[in-house]
């Protein structure tokens, strides 16, 4: 309490600044992704901050976002996956054959990919785990093997037509508006409310984590720094919910977005299994002499990025409502790039789920930025290359700083 | 009757690596409530001993007696369930996590389980490191602080309590001096003592004979895979000094009849 009371007396800009330094690598992610979103609507006259873009970002930044989380916890226990692009897209393609040739049901259709994608990542985490062979050089081969089958399952038609509606929808379709606001014509009733709903969530279990982190005399940020942050959260997750019910509201891929983002953000944060995949990021012998398996980890996190890779498979073909031989490419370099801008650590034990949500929206940005804006596809490349690079020399320069 | 009967017996342990023979017969006792103070030149034998104990290694011969039952153990884990720790030479702590989390790792208080996944209880971890580190009298401004932001001496600590965190019976350190400052090493070696007042039972390998002399009650010397010295600490440091090296460059040996005729002959 005395070291709360002392920070009070400083002025509200000391404070900031003393927050900022100390979060600086947090902050930067999300400050970069500002600035990005404020150039693209600069540059795009408002096109790019329009409800309609906006939600064809997230519905893009889906099928990434989905991979990035899976590829920061490869990345936390400092392996790398390069396979889960063409495994992505190859997943995407049974799927497809399983429902237009196969006649199975959707969701039979679904469970079996999924299944399929577990066992992939078994496999890999066999090599990594058991045989010991560098995740770089096992994944590389299920990158080339995984690229052959996609192309062995879409040899015969070249894209895979997909006519089932309902898969189609968890591309491409919303969540329905049950609430119709009169006042509001034309607007996602429903989305609003539940942006409303999320605010109040939110503020609630930061007064409440606040409170308890007051109980035990832990060191939290000063009052009125505390209130602008929620008011700025609030207000950014009023912002999104407003600009998403302006076009057709929020999409089903948000939705299992959101529910994938929470359900990894647990595990990382409240579990045992969280802490033990930190663990063996941080010092795999310490974690073998305490009793965690290390190589049970590695293949936890292995099935789990093949799971993913499997959802990610599912949204893609599905926004495009087909397969294709092309599905899946540099997927895995799009997620890895997310992960690293999102604050994972090269050198493994660092990362966060949500922030390889941030990274996976810095990428798709840019990408859905310069498009909007015309930019030869070549230059692209050479942007997002930079941003790359950029978040990695900020990554080691704020880390050095803090040790000396 | 307890007081009695050693808590660690260790009998004619022998081990190869190949060709080499890392330990020719070795016997170890460590009695209750003693510290232990093991000494030996490199490759003398020392932590090939004391992972057998551990249970990183299994020896290919000889028996090992915990409080007068024998055991066999087959890897870390049993030796946890036996109760004794180890605490190695490279600190087995993992950087990016804070003082709870490397105290708790791999044994997390759980609240609530989720068929495989627990859902830990940070509340009951924090006050028992608190407790933990209070008991120990080791002083970090904040449980919740990065161990990389800790120094030597105080990431030494962690080690040594987190081994001592789960009723440890028989604490193994492997040269927890080593690479430390003056004053680390003086902290270290108060927490050892502290330990000991608690009521462990401490073996601790050293090349430091200062750090022996000063914790120890008994030590012992290894050579060349054999034992060539078990006695009481007693005197002073410069003749203990002298006596240890003696025995440590192979010019002294107690137990000459029962080696190789290779070493140097029974000094007196």
């Amino acid at each position: 309490m005395a070291r709360v009371n002392k920070s009070e007396e400083m002025t509200l800009i000391q404070d900031a600044m003393k927050v900022f330094q100390e979060n600086i690598r947090e902050w930067g992610m999300y400050i970069a992704l500002l600035i990005i979103m404020i150039i693209f609507t600069i540059t795009t006259k408002g096109v790019f901050l329009s409800s309609r873009n906006i939600g064809n970002l997230i519905n893009q930044t889906g099928y990434i976002a989905v991979l990035a989380i899976g590829m920061t916890l490869v990345i936390i226990i400092s392996h790398i996956d390069l396979s889960v692009g063409y495994l992505s897209g190859f997943l995407g393609a049974v799927a497809a054959t399983a429902m237009e040739f196969w006649n199975l049901p959707v969701y039979v259709s679904i469970v079996l990919v999924v299944i399929l994608g577990a066992m992939a990542g078994f496999l890999t985490g066999f090599l990594v785990g058991q045989m010991k062979i560098p995740a770089f050089v096992a994944t590389l081969a299920g990158w080339l093997g995984y690229r052959g089958a996609l192309q062995l399952v879409t040899m015969y038609r070249g894209t895979i037509v997909i006519t089932n509606d309902v898969f189609n929808a968890i591309g491409n379709g919303h969540i329905p508006d049950i609430v119709d606001l009169d006042i509001l014509p034309g607007v996602h009733g429903f989305t609003l409310i539940l942006g409303m709903l999320v605010i109040l969530f939110y503020i609630f279990s930061a007064i409440k984590q606040r409170n308890r982190m007051l109980y035990h005399n832990f060191k939290v940020s000063p009052m009125h720094f505390f209130i602008l942050k929620l008011i700025l959260m609030s207000a950014l997750i009023g912002f999104i919910a407003w600009i998403l019910s302006g076009y057709r509201g929020l999409s089903w891929t948000a939705v299992i977005v959101i529910v994938v983002v929470s359900l990894y953000h647990f595990i990382m944060t409240r579990t045992n299994l969280g802490r033990h995949i930190y663990a063996v990021g941080g010092n795999p012998e310490a974690a073998q002499l305490t009793g965690i398996s290390v190589k049970k980890i590695t293949y936890i996190v292995f099935c789990s990025m093949g799971i993913l890779a499997a959802l990610s498979g599912i949204l893609y073909a599905s926004r495009f409502k087909s397969a294709t031989t092309t599905a899946g490419t540099l997927f895995e370099l799009d997620a890895i790039a997310a992960a690293f801008v999102g604050g994972a650590s090269p050198s493994g034990g660092i990362g966060k789920v949500t922030g390889s949500i941030v990274g996976a929206f810095v990428m798709m940005s840019l990408t859905s930025g310069m498009n909007l804006m015309g930019i030869d596809i070549s230059y692209q490349y050479i942007v997002r290359a930079l941003v790359l690079v950029a978040a990695v020399v900020f990554d080691v320069a704020t880390r050095n700083r803090k040790k000396t | 009757m307890a007081e009695k009967v050693p808590v660690v017996e260790m009998r004619n342990i022998k081990k190869k690596f190949g060709g080499v023979e890392a330990l020719k017969g070795v016997d170890l006792v460590l009695h209750h409530n003693e510290v232990l103070g093991l000494v030996g030149d490199n490759a003398a034998g020392k932590s090939t001993l004391m992972k057998i104990l551990s249970g990183a290694y299994i020896p290919d011969e000889g028996e090992i007696l915990i409080e007068g039952n024998r055991i066999h153990m087959a890897s870390s884990q049993d030796a946890h369930k036996q109760g004794i720790e180890m605490v190695y030479q490279d600190l087995a702590l993992a950087n990016n996590l804070d003082v709870v989390a490397n105290v708790f790792m791999g044994r997390e208080s759980i609240s609530l389980k989720l068929g495989p996944l627990g859902v830990m209880d940070e509340h009951h971890m924090e006050q028992e490191t608190k407790r933990l580190l209070n008991r120990l009298k080791i002083d970090i401004s904040s449980v919740r602080l990065k161990v990389e932001s800790l120094s030597g001496g105080q990431r030494q600590a962690i080690a040594i309590a987190r081994a001592t965190a789960f009723n440890a019976k028989v604490t193994i350190m492997d040269e927890p001096t080593a690479a430390l400052s003056v004053a680390a090493i003086g902290k270290v070696l108060d927490l050892v003592k502290e330990l000991k007042a608690q009521g462990n039972s401490i073996i601790l390998i050293s090349h430091r004979t200062e750090d022996i002399y000063q914790v120890s009650d008994r030590m012992m010397v290894l050579r060349q895979g054999r034992k060539v010295c078990d006695t009481p600490v007693t005197g002073d440091i410069d003749t203990f000094r002298e006596h240890v090296v003696a025995y440590i460059v192979g010019a002294r040996d107690d137990f000459a009849e029962e080696g190789s005729k290779r070493s140097n002959g029974k000094g007196k």
